[in-house]
């Protein structure tokens, strides 16, 4: 079985993502979604596969610091410095520098 | 075993007469018309059968994050600019076969919280947030509220998802950004600096008891601060967005630094203009954010067609980004990111498209003459557009979403009416927005049809065919006493007779004040009307008529809850007159407190959290410069007074009236110990049950309240053509219809009466105890204003049309029937212009709104046993269609129980 691309992607360990973390997951709702590579409908919380293409969120952009166990960290990519969440999306954040 | 109500009235020799004109045949009985949706639509829709109420915090956690950074910022500079950034930064997401994009979450039915409007009843049961909400006594109503335990409601927690309010779905790791958000907001959100300065009305604490009691289902002030009215498309569908943008910048420097004779808020226009910019920079950019999403799947497509679609989107949202559509396509687009991105700015239910067949008519007929599209291709768009406007949630508490929405958002579209020079307005595409309601049935839009004698023939039985789907929809509407009301309402504001012609049902039915405009198309010339007065969701909501009279005849003391609510009036009541006149001193000691308080919330709301989308939309805001809180709008006198379960409150002054002081064959002692004991019932929750039917005996032998049960049911009820309920029922319109004029909403204008109940009557029946009119403990009330009380309409129709039309229904903004037919009442050709004759039958007594569940009782009783095989089950329960499967039981035990017409 071919490993999943992890590219794009701070946070290292597969097990720790879901298929919400890729760019290829169309979400329905907060239980699953469409895998728009398979074209069929998967629950959110299952295996990433190696089609894997990191979703830009907050967990895996340079400017995420100082997370807590909660994954509430701080954002530098603004002037503010202000206070965010790993599992925030960034893909239209003018800021997000991906790994 | 114990016994049913029903089943003892049989013994009796006395029928609750669930059905009229026939009994019901046995079987399930199929509806007439049955159509198929587009494939694309169809599979849509099946997408949306599949998805779960859902919630991020994105929007919340990028408008908060600008929010916080502008802290010493001018009020609406401030907002604007925390909309701006969030509009910018919620991620895009575009589903397979989608033509219509945009949603007002990255979920199928997506939707948000708003902390800046109230954050303490989405926190846990134990949380110290949520307890203070409850002791205001705001989060009361979520008390006894239900929803249904179907469809896409997450009633409860699972997996790595959250219940919150008993309705919506949160992914477990949003959660703790969700909480930090709700304390970023805690004692700064429109509720919470509301409450601290209602507490200074000297009637506050009566206030507090009020909502404890759940006399008032809610704070209108912070819970649904915008909607139940008509949204205006003009100013984007005619200048475009960089049209707009540049007449807000260059209205920006001819005002900077001017008052121009108004020393309060002249100054204020510069800043409503700089917000004006700032938010459509907002829009814009969510705009090409899809644009961006739609080239990026279409360069990872290898599907010609897929790609080609998506190519599609992207050039429509590129364009209405900047520009005047082009094409039906586009202004359709346009118009749906519009709807949303007033739904984003704020907590709204009942935001109405109104007359949209009449608004995107011009783009409509001119690609059909120039051969750009078919009438097929159009038809297939608004059947997407069906099901884009039915996945619309919106997120409040459980007593808002529960107990007054039933889940439902109330986005209605008005159909016919007159044109500004007074001739019919219905047209072709209105014909087809019509189809796409009979082939894609879905909740949203509901339909409304303004019923004018000058309508044609062939349209107005297209609408009937339409009800025979048994959708729901859509509604008839009197469209000359909706004028009638608009003219008395909005004279002293300017309404001209022309633009009275203009008007539009907003949220359910609520009469909304409207204008024409002139668009441009092309170099052609249409006047198309468009919403141009405040939200009417706004005043007091709902006030539980029966719970009134109940505190009246226990002296101000409310047996439910053990507390004192109203001041003890120490009266004797000895006669009905005093009887009358107490519950009308109660009655205006209630709205006088709750008017007050929510004048300061709706206040807070303005000054905190004013509309700039809405407002700009709006005549006449951008000629102002001024935005809603400002009286930037045309018409302002749109606070109301709404009232719940009035029919049972006058079936229990009637049987109190002939009884006790009439006949005297009881005293007044004898009914309250048959109140307080529920004629010798269990409670409705005890009997798993909310219909009056299905009650069941507490203890068979305990016969001591049988006899006065009895003649409590028997005494005269309103729907019979009883002068001697229905003149009960006159002098409480005119009472009340005046009473509400006496108040006074924040804006120095006339409040009004608004009768309508939507799910109200279920949570409120639930907190009342047994009235006079033989109902019992728990039990909803009947439905609407104008709709019997089930089973007490025995002489049919036209007589129950007499009844409700005994007064003025243009003195109230609007009044509510609803019917029940069995589809065999109505088949064929002849069943459809009997129904059309039924229809004008009591619009032309003066009813201001009918409308039919066209269905029979059997298929809802079995669809209660069986949800599961009933997804797509829909029902009309107030001025609403919603899904069988989400409507909590107490609402569906009452569709169940209304008269079911045999014949008509």
């Amino acid at each position: 079985m071919p490993e999943p691309n992890m590219k794009g992607c701070k946070v290292m360990d597969k097990a720790a993502l879901n298929h919400n973390d890729c760019r290829n997951f169309i979400p329905i709702d907060v239980a699953k979604g469409i895998c728009n590579v398979h074209q069929k409908e998967i629950l959110t919380d299952g295996q990433i596969c190696p089609k894997f293409d990191a979703m830009p969120k907050c967990k895996h952009c340079a400017n995420f610091t100082e997370p807590d166990e909660k994954l509430i960290g701080r954002c530098l990519g603004f002037g503010d410095n202000y206070w965010t969440f790993g599992e925030l999306k960034a893909a239209v954040c003018e800021h997000f520098r991906g790994k | 075993m114990a016994k049913k109500l029903v089943d003892i009235l049989e013994e009796k020799g006395m029928s609750l007469n669930l059905q009229y004109g026939g009994n019901t045949p046995a079987g399930l009985a199929e509806r007439e018309i049955k159509k198929e949706p587009h494939p694309r639509a169809k599979k849509l829709r099946e997408l949306y059968f599949n998805a779960l109420s859902s919630v991020s915090v994105e929007f919340p956690y990028w408008y908060t994050r600008k929010y916080q950074e502008l802290e010493h910022e001018i009020p609406v500079v401030r907002r604007a600019a925390a909309l701006k950034h969030a509009f910018s930064h919620i991620t895009p997401v575009i589903w397979p076969g989608e033509k219509l994009v945009g949603g007002k979450a990255a979920y199928y039915r997506g939707s948000f919280p708003m902390p800046w409007l109230s954050e303490g009843f989405f926190m846990a049961k134990e949380d110290e947030l949520y307890q203070a909400a409850l002791s205001k006594g705001g989060a009361s109503a979520d008390e006894v509220s239900k929803f249904g335990a179907g469809g896409g409601n997450v009633t409860q927690s699972f997996g790595n998802v959250v219940s919150i309010a008993g309705k919506f779905g949160i992914r477990a790791e949003e959660v703790p950004a969700l909480l930090k958000l709700a304390r970023t907001w805690a004692g700064k959100s429109v509720d919470d600096l509301g409450h601290k300065y209602e507490q200074m009305v000297p009637e506050y604490s009566v206030k507090e008891q009020v909502m404890r009691s759940v006399i008032c289902m809610f704070d209108s002030g912070y819970t649904l601060p915008q909607g139940r009215e008509v949204i205006n498309y003009y100013y984007p569908l005619q200048y475009g967005y960089d049209g707009l943008i540049a007449m807000a910048k260059e209205r920006k420097a001819r005002v900077a630094g001017r008052a121009d004779g108004d020393g309060l808020i002249g100054m204020d226009r510069l800043y409503f203009y700089e917000s004006v910019i700032l938010v459509l920079e907002g829009i814009q950019a969510w705009h090409l954010n899809y644009a961006q999403e739609a080239r990026r799947l279409a360069s990872a497509c290898s599907d010609p067609v897929q790609k080609a679609e998506y190519e599609e989107i992207a050039e429509c949202m590129e364009w209405i980004a900047h520009k005047q559509p082009r094409t039906f396509r586009e202004a359709l687009q346009m118009v749906y990111m519009i709807h949303i991105a007033v739904l984003n700015e704020d907590a709204i239910s009942g935001l109405s498209p109104g007359r949209i067949g009449q608004v995107l008519y011009p783009w409509f007929e001119q690609d059909i003459a120039a051969g750009r599209t078919t009438e097929e291709e159009v038809l297939e768009l608004l059947e997407c557009y069906r099901v884009k406007m039915t996945c619309i949630d919106c997120f409040a508490s459980m007593g808002v979403v529960g107990g007054v929405l039933s889940g439902n958002t109330f986005n209605n579209v008005s159909l016919g009416g007159l044109t500004r020079d007074g001739r019919s307005a219905a047209n072709r595409l209105e014909m087809l927005i019509l189809e796409a309601g009979m082939k894609c049935e879905t909740t949203q839009p509901t339909l409304s049809v303004l019923y004018d004698e000058k309508l044609p023939e062939d349209f107005l039985l297209k609408a009937i065919e339409c009800n025979k789907t048994g959708t729901g929809y859509p509604a008839w509407i009197n469209n000359r006493g909706a004028m009638e009301f608009l003219m008395k309402q909005y004279g002293p504001e300017g309404m001209t007779l022309e633009d009275a012609r203009a008007v539009a049902i907003g949220g359910c039915l609520e009469t909304s004040p409207c204008i024409w405009l002139e668009l441009t198309l092309n170099g052609k010339k249409y006047w198309v009307p468009g919403g141009a007065g405040q939200p009417t969701s706004v005043g007091v909501h709902f006030i539980a008529n029966p719970k009134v009279l109940e505190l009246v005849l226990f002296n101000g003391f409310d047996h439910r809850t053990g507390e004192q609510v109203l001041p003890p009036h120490n009266k004797k009541l000895e006669t009905y007159e005093e009887l009358w006149e107490t519950f009308k001193e109660y009655y205006e000691l209630v709205v006088d407190c709750l008017v007050k308080t929510n004048n300061i919330q709706h206040d807070i709301w303005r000054k905190q959290n004013m509309a700039v989308f809405n407002s700009l939309l709006k005549p006449d805001c951008l000629d102002k410069g001024q935005h809603i809180g400002n009286l930037g709008y045309r018409y302002n006198a749109t606070f109301n007074i709404e009232s719940c379960g009035q029919i049972n409150m006058v079936n229990s002054l009637a049987a109190l009236k002939k009884l006790v002081y009439d006949e005297k064959k009881y005293t007044l002692e004898d009914m309250r110990e048959a109140v307080l004991n529920n004629f010798g019932f269990k409670t409705a929750a005890e009997a798993g049950s909310f219909s009056l039917a299905a009650q069941e005996k507490r203890d068979d032998a305990d016969t001591r309240f049988d006899e006065i049960h009895s003649d409590c049911l028997k005494a005269p009820k309103y729907g019979n053509d009883d002068p001697y309920a229905d003149s009960i029922l006159q002098e409480y319109e005119e009472w009340f219809c005046a009473m509400c004029r006496k108040f006074e909403s924040l804006y120095g204008r006339p409040m009004y009466s608004c009768q309508i109940s939507v799910s109200t009557h279920g949570a409120q029946g639930a907190v009342t105890l047994a009235s006079p009119d033989g109902r019992l403990a728990g039990t909803t009330y009947a439905d609407a204003s104008m709709s019997a009380y089930p089973g007490t309409d025995r002489n049919g129709p036209y007589a129950l049309f007499e009844s409700a039309c005994c007064w003025d229904h243009s003195q109230s903004q609007n009044s509510q029937m609803n019917l029940k037919i069995h589809p065999n009442a109505v088949r064929g050709i002849s069943g459809s212009r009997k129904l059309l004759e039924l229809t004008r039958a009591y619009l032309r007594r003066g009813g201001f709104h009918i409308q039919y569940n066209i269905v029979d009782s059997n298929v809802l009783k079995d669809a209660q046993q069986n949800p599961d095989k009933y997804r797509d089950l829909m029902v009309r329960v107030a001025g609403f269609t919603q899904y069988w499967v989400e409507i909590g039981k107490p609402i569906q035990d009452e569709v169940i129980a209304r008269t079911e017409y045999e014949g008509v």
